[in-house]
C-alpha cells in the first residue's frame, strides 16, 4: 500500500493534491461575478459562490469570515482572488489578510473601484491569469500520506451505508490514521442516538465534554423548532432507504471514521489538524454547508458515501463518493466512484476499505473523481440564524 | 397622477390565465433542492427562453423553515412571467419534485418532472430536462396582450437605509408607487425591520383586513435579531415615516408571509422579506411581481432570474462607480421617468442587469440547517 | 461485513438486535430459518428494510447494531415489517417539547 503520494507543498509546509485559483466572493452581492470570473477564466479558476456576507449579525458573520478565509487557506488553493462590491460587512482585506497570512499569494477586486459588472469581469480575469502564473510556479512533489487531512461524510443514506460504505470508508480512515494523518468526521446530528459509543472513544474529557454539549444543542435544534427532528433526520430518501429513526441513522453514520481514539473536535470551519489522527468537527448534517466546513478546516480531499445516490460535489477538493447499494452503483456509475456494494457478495469490509485507500492515494496523486469530471461543485456555507442567538446578542 | 402623458401608456406582455400579465415569458427550471441546483443551471443555459433559480436549500431543513422554502418555490412558479416550469430534483429531499410538480399542475402551470436518481445520474438529468425545458418553451402559446400600468405589479426592496436612499432615492420610488396605485396596479414591497422597528406605525399603517396577518409578522420576528443588521440598527433610530418612504403613502392592505402569493387585484402588499436584496426579490416575485425596482446606496448589481430589476440610487458616488450597473440616479430623474423605464422595461427593453446578465436567487432561512 | 446473515436473506448485526436488515427485496410468506426457529414474513419488505425477529411490545425497544434505535408505537409480531409506521424516535422530539413532553 502506497505511503506517499506527489503533491504541492505550500509555504505553511501543508500539501495540496490540486492548485487551484480561488475566487473568493466576500458577500452574495460579489457572487455572480466571482462566478463569471472564473468560468471565463478557466477550469483552473474555482469560485465559492454562496449567499451570506452583506450584513449579518455578529456571531454569523465571524462564522462566514472563519470558512472564507479557510478555503483560501486551503492547500488545494495555489493563489486566491477575493472579490468584493465594496461596501459590505465583509470586506476583501480582511479576507485577503487572513489567506496571504499562510503565505499564499493573494489579491482583491473590488467591483465598485473598477467601473462595475463588465470593468470587473474584465479585470477580474487579467488579474487570475497573473494569479494563475504565481500558482503554477509549484509542482507537484513526493510527500506523505500522513500528511493528509482526509473529510469523510456521508449522504442520501440508506440501510447499506451503515452496513457497507460507512465501515469501508472507517477502515480506510483507520489506516490513514495508524499511517499519522487526520481523518475527520462531522455531521452533529447524525451522532444522536449514537454519542455515547465516540464519547467512549474520546482520548481525553474536554474532548468528551465538548461533544456532548455540541450534540445536545443540535438536538435542541428540533425543540427549538418544535417539530420532530424525523424529516430533517432521516430524510425522506433516508426512510424509503430503510432508516426509520435517527439514531439508527447515526449507529450507521459513525463508523464512516473508523475505530480510532477522537483526539478532538473542532468548530464549523475551524482549522483541522495535520498528523492529527481522528478529529470531529461540528457542523449540520447539511451535506454541502458540512464538506465546506471540513474543506475550509484543510482537508484536501473528502470521501463521501452515499446510499441513494447523491451527487454533489466541491470547487477545490476531490470528492470521492462510495456506495454500498449495488443498485444504485448500477443506475448512477456516473456519479460515484467506489462500489461497497461487494460487502453482499462477500467481499471484506477491510478490502473495501484497501480499494478506498488506494483511491485516495490515487486521487491525491491527480486521477480525478467523477464529481471532478462533470465540475459538480456544490458550496455553501452554514449560517448561524437568529433563532439561534439570544437576544441579548448585538447584531 | 401627475404623468398625464403616462397614463395611456401601454406596454405589450403575456396574458396569463388567472389574469396578470408576464413582462418576460420564460419557462422556469426549478431545482427542488441545493444537489440539483447545476444540473437546473446547466438545462437553462442550453435552452433560450429557459432560467433557473439555483438556490441553497431544500435539504435537512425543519418545520417552519422547511414549509418557507417548499412555500416559495411553489409561488415563484406561477409568477406571471413564467411560461411553465421544469422541476428538477435529486430524489432524497424533503421538498420532493414530484410534490411539487403535482402542486403546480392542479394550479394551472404547465409542469414536467426529473429527479437525477430516478434517471440514473447528473448526464441524463441534463440530456431529459433539456427535452423538456425545449417542449415547454416551443409549446408556449402565450396570448400577446396591450396591458397599461395597472397591469403592473412592482416589487420594490430598498436594501439599505444610506441617507442618499432616505433623502433621495426612497422618496422617488415612493411617488412611482403612489402612481401604480393610483392607476390601479399593486405594488409589493419587502423589508420587515422598517415594520419590527416600529409595530405602533405599522399596525396602524395596516388596513382593518390586513391588521391581523401583520400582527402575526410582528410576532414572529418578536425577539429575534435583524437578518439585515445594519438595516435593522439603523431602523431603531428612525421614525416608522422615514424608512418606509420608498414604499409610497397608501395604507397597507396585505401583509404576506415570505413566499406567499398576493391575491389582491390592487394596491399596496408588505411581504415578510429582509432588506437583502437577493432574498428580498424572491419574496417579491413569490407575491406576483412581474418587474422590481431595487433602490441601492451600494450599488449592488445583481439582477433576479424571475424578473427585470431597475436599480435605483440616491447616492451620485455609485452611479459614478457603477455606471452600467445603475440605471437611475434619483437625483437626476422624477417619477414620471422612472415609471416610464418600467413600462420599457416592460415592454421588452433590458435593464442594466439583464444586459450584463449576472443574476442571484436566494430564499430566506427562519431555521437552523440539520 | 458485520454480523451474520441468516438464511441469506436476513442480516443479524448483533446477537441482541431483535430486527434482522434484509439483504433482497423479499416477499410476503417468503420463510427464514433464524437459529432453528422461523421468521415468517407477513408482508412484502424491500431490500435494505428491517424485520422483527422477535416479537416487541408497545412502547418496547427496537435494537439494531446491538443498540437501541428507536421504539414500537404498536405491538409488532415476529415477522412484520419495522419502520416509521410503528417505530418511532426517543431522540430529537422537538414536537414533545412542543406539547410539555420529554425530548430525549
Amino acid at each position: 500500500m502506497a505511503h506517499t503520494f506527489e503533491g504541492y507543498r505550500r509555504p505553511d509546509g501543508r500539501v495540496g493534491v490540486r492548485n487551484y485559483v480561488a475566487v473568493i466572493p466576500t458577500s452574495v452581492a460579489a457572487s455572480s461575478v466571482a462566478s463569471a470570473i472564473a468560468d471565463e477564466a478557466g477550469p483552473w479558476a474555482r469560485a465559492t459562490p454562496h449567499q451570506l456576507g452583506t450584513s449579518q449579525p455578529t456571531p454569523a458573520r465571524r462564522q462566514t469570515e472563519r470558512v472564507l478565509v479557510g478555503i483560501g487557506r486551503n492547500p488545494n488553493v495555489g493563489a486566491a482572488l477575493v472579490v468584493e462590491l465594496g461596501t459590505e460587512d465583509i470586506s476583501a482585506e480582511t479576507i485577503a489578510d487572513g489567506i496571504s497570512n499562510s503565505g499564499k499569494t493573494t489579491e482583491t477586486l473590488a467591483i465598485r473601484e473598477v467601473g462595475g459588472t463588465s470593468n470587473a469581469l474584465v479585470e477580474g480575469v487579467s488579474r487570475l491569469t497573473r494569479l494563475k502564473a504565481e500558482a503554477d510556479r509549484a509542482t507537484r512533489e513526493e510527500a506523505d500520506v500522513s500528511e493528509l487531512v482526509f473529510g469523510v461524510e456521508c449522504g442520501g443514506s440508506d440501510a447499506t451505508s451503515g452496513i457497507a460504505a460507512n465501515p469501508a470508508v472507517g477502515a480506510a480512515c483507520d489506516r490513514l490514521v495508524e499511517a499519522g494523518g487526520t481523518a475527520s468526521f462531522s455531521e452533529t446530528p447524525e451522532f444522536i442516538g449514537a454519542e455515547h459509543i465516540l464519547a467512549d472513544r474520546c482520548a481525553d474529557e474536554e474532548t468528551r465534554e465538548r461533544l456532548l454539549e455540541r450534540v445536545d444543542m443540535r438536538e435542541g435544534m428540533a425543540e427549538l423548532m418544535s417539530v420532530d427532528l424525523r424529516g430533517a433526520q432521516p430524510t425522506p430518501g433516508n426512510q424509503v432507504g430503510g432508516l426509520t429513526t435517527i439514531e439508527e441513522k447515526s449507529l450507521g453514520a459513525i463508523s464512516k471514521g473508523g475505530t480510532t481514539a477522537i483526539r478532538g473536535i473542532v468548530d464549523y470551519g475551524e482549522e483541522l489538524p495535520t498528523n492529527g489522527g481522528l478529529v470531529l468537527m461540528d457542523t449540520p448534517g447539511y451535506d454541502v454547508e458540512s464538506v465546506v466546513g471540513k474543506v475550509a478546516g484543510g482537508a484536501q480531499i473528502v470521501a463521501f458515501t452515499t446510499g441513494r445516490g447523491s451527487t454533489t460535489g466541491n470547487p477545490l477538493a476531490p470528492v470521492i463518493k462510495v456506495t454500498g447499494n449495488p443498485k444504485t452503483w448500477k443506475r448512477m456509475s456516473n456519479n460515484i466512484d467506489v462500489n461497497a456494494g461487494t460487502v453482499f457478495d462477500g467481499e471484506s469490509i477491510d478490502s473495501v476499505g484497501g480499494r478506498i485507500f488506494e483511491t485516495l492515494v490515487d486521487v491525491a496523486n491527480g486521477r480525478r473523481t467523477e464529481a471532478e469530471h462533470r465540475r459538480l461543485e456544490e458550496f455553501a456555507i452554514n449560517e448561524i440564524q437568529p433563532e439561534e442567538l439570544t437576544t441579548e446578542v448585538s447584531g | 397622477m401627475s404623468s398625464s402623458s403616462l397614463s395611456g401608456r401601454t406596454f405589450e406582455g403575456a396574458a396569463r390565465e388567472d389574469g396578470t400579465v408576464g413582462v418576460r415569458d420564460n419557462v422556469l427550471v426549478l431545482p427542488s433542492v441545493i444537489c440539483s441546483h447545476l444540473v437546473a443551471e446547466r438545462i437553462a443555459a442550453r435552452v433560450d427562453d429557459a432560467v433557473a433559480t439555483p438556490h441553497d436549500h431544500g435539504c435537512a431543513q425543519l418545520g417552519a423553515d422547511n414549509e418557507q422554502t417548499q412555500r416559495t418555490l411553489l409561488s415563484i412558479a406561477q409568477n406571471p412571467n413564467v411560461a411553465g416550469t421544469v422541476v428538477v430534483g435529486l430524489g432524497c429531499e424533503e421538498v420532493q419534485s414530484a410534490e411539487v410538480a403535482t402542486a403546480l399542475e392542479s394550479r394551472d402551470v404547465p409542469v414536467r418532472e426529473l429527479s437525477i436518481q430516478d434517471v440514473g445520474g447528473t448526464d441524463e438529468c441534463v440530456e431529459q430536462g433539456v427535452e423538456a425545458a425545449t417542449e415547454l418553451v416551443q409549446s408556449r402559446h402565450t396570448t400577446r396582450t396591450a396591458a397599461d400600468i395597472s397591469d403592473l405589479t412592482i416589487g420594490i426592496v430598498s436594501s439599505d437605509l444610506d441617507a442618499s436612499t432616505i433623502e433621495s432615492a426612497d422618496p422617488l420610488v415612493g411617488r412611482v408607487a403612489d402612481d401604480v396605485i393610483a392607476a390601479g396596479g399593486r405594488v409589493v414591497v419587502a423589508g420587515n425591520e422598517r415594520l419590527v422597528a416600529n409595530p405602533e406605525d405599522a399596525r396602524e399603517a395596516a388596513t382593518e383586513d390586513a391588521r391581523d396577518s401583520m400582527g402575526d409578522l410582528l410576532d414572529r420576528h418578536e425577539g429575534h435579531p435583524a437578518r439585515a443588521t445594519r438595516v435593522g440598527q439603523f431602523t431603531r433610530n428612525r421614525s416608522y415615516e422615514e424608512v418606509t418612504r420608498g414604499w409610497g403613502s397608501a395604507p397597507i392592505s396585505e401583509v404576506l408571509s415570505y413566499g406567499e402569493r398576493s391575491t389582491l387585484s390592487e394596491g399596496l402588499t408588505a411581504v415578510d422579506a429582509p432588506s437583502r436584496f437577493a432574498e428580498a426579490t424572491t419574496a417579491l416575485a413569490a407575491a406576483d411581481a412581474n418587474v422590481v425596482v431595487h433602490v441601492t446606496g451600494d450599488g449592488i448589481p445583481s439582477g433576479h432570474p424571475l424578473v427585470p430589476v431597475v436599480k435605483v440610487t440616491g447616492d451620485p458616488g455609485t452611479a459614478v462607480a457603477l455606471p452600467d450597473d445603475i440605471d437611475l440616479l434619483a437625483r437626476q430623474a422624477d417619477s414620471e421617468q422612472l415609471l416610464e423605464r418600467l413600462l420599457d422595461v416592460a415592454n421588452g427593453e433590458m435593464c442594466l442587469a439583464e444586459e450584463h446578465s449576472l443574476t442571484e436567487f436566494a430564499i430566506t432561512r427562519v431555521g437552523p440547517s440539520m | 461485513m458485520k454480523g451474520r446473515v441468516l438464511d441469506d436473506a436476513l442480516l443479524q448485526l448483533s446477537t441482541s438486535d431483535n430486527v434482522g436488515t434484509t439483504v433482497d427485496d423479499l416477499s410476503e410468506g417468503t420463510k427464514i430459518d433464524s437459529d432453528g426457529r422461523d421468521v415468517v414474513l407477513v408482508e412484502d419488505v424491500p431490500f435494505g428494510h428491517k424485520v422483527a425477529l422477535e416479537s416487541v411490545e408497545a412502547g418496547e425497544n427496537v435494537r439494531k447494531y446491538g443498540e437501541i434505535i428507536g421504539t414500537a408505537t404498536q405491538p409488532i409480531d415476529v415477522g412484520e415489517w419495522v419502520h416509521t409506521h410503528n417505530c418511532e424516535s426517543t431522540r430529537g422530539r422537538g414536537d414533545r417539547a412542543a406539547t410539555g413532553g420529554e425530548t430525549a
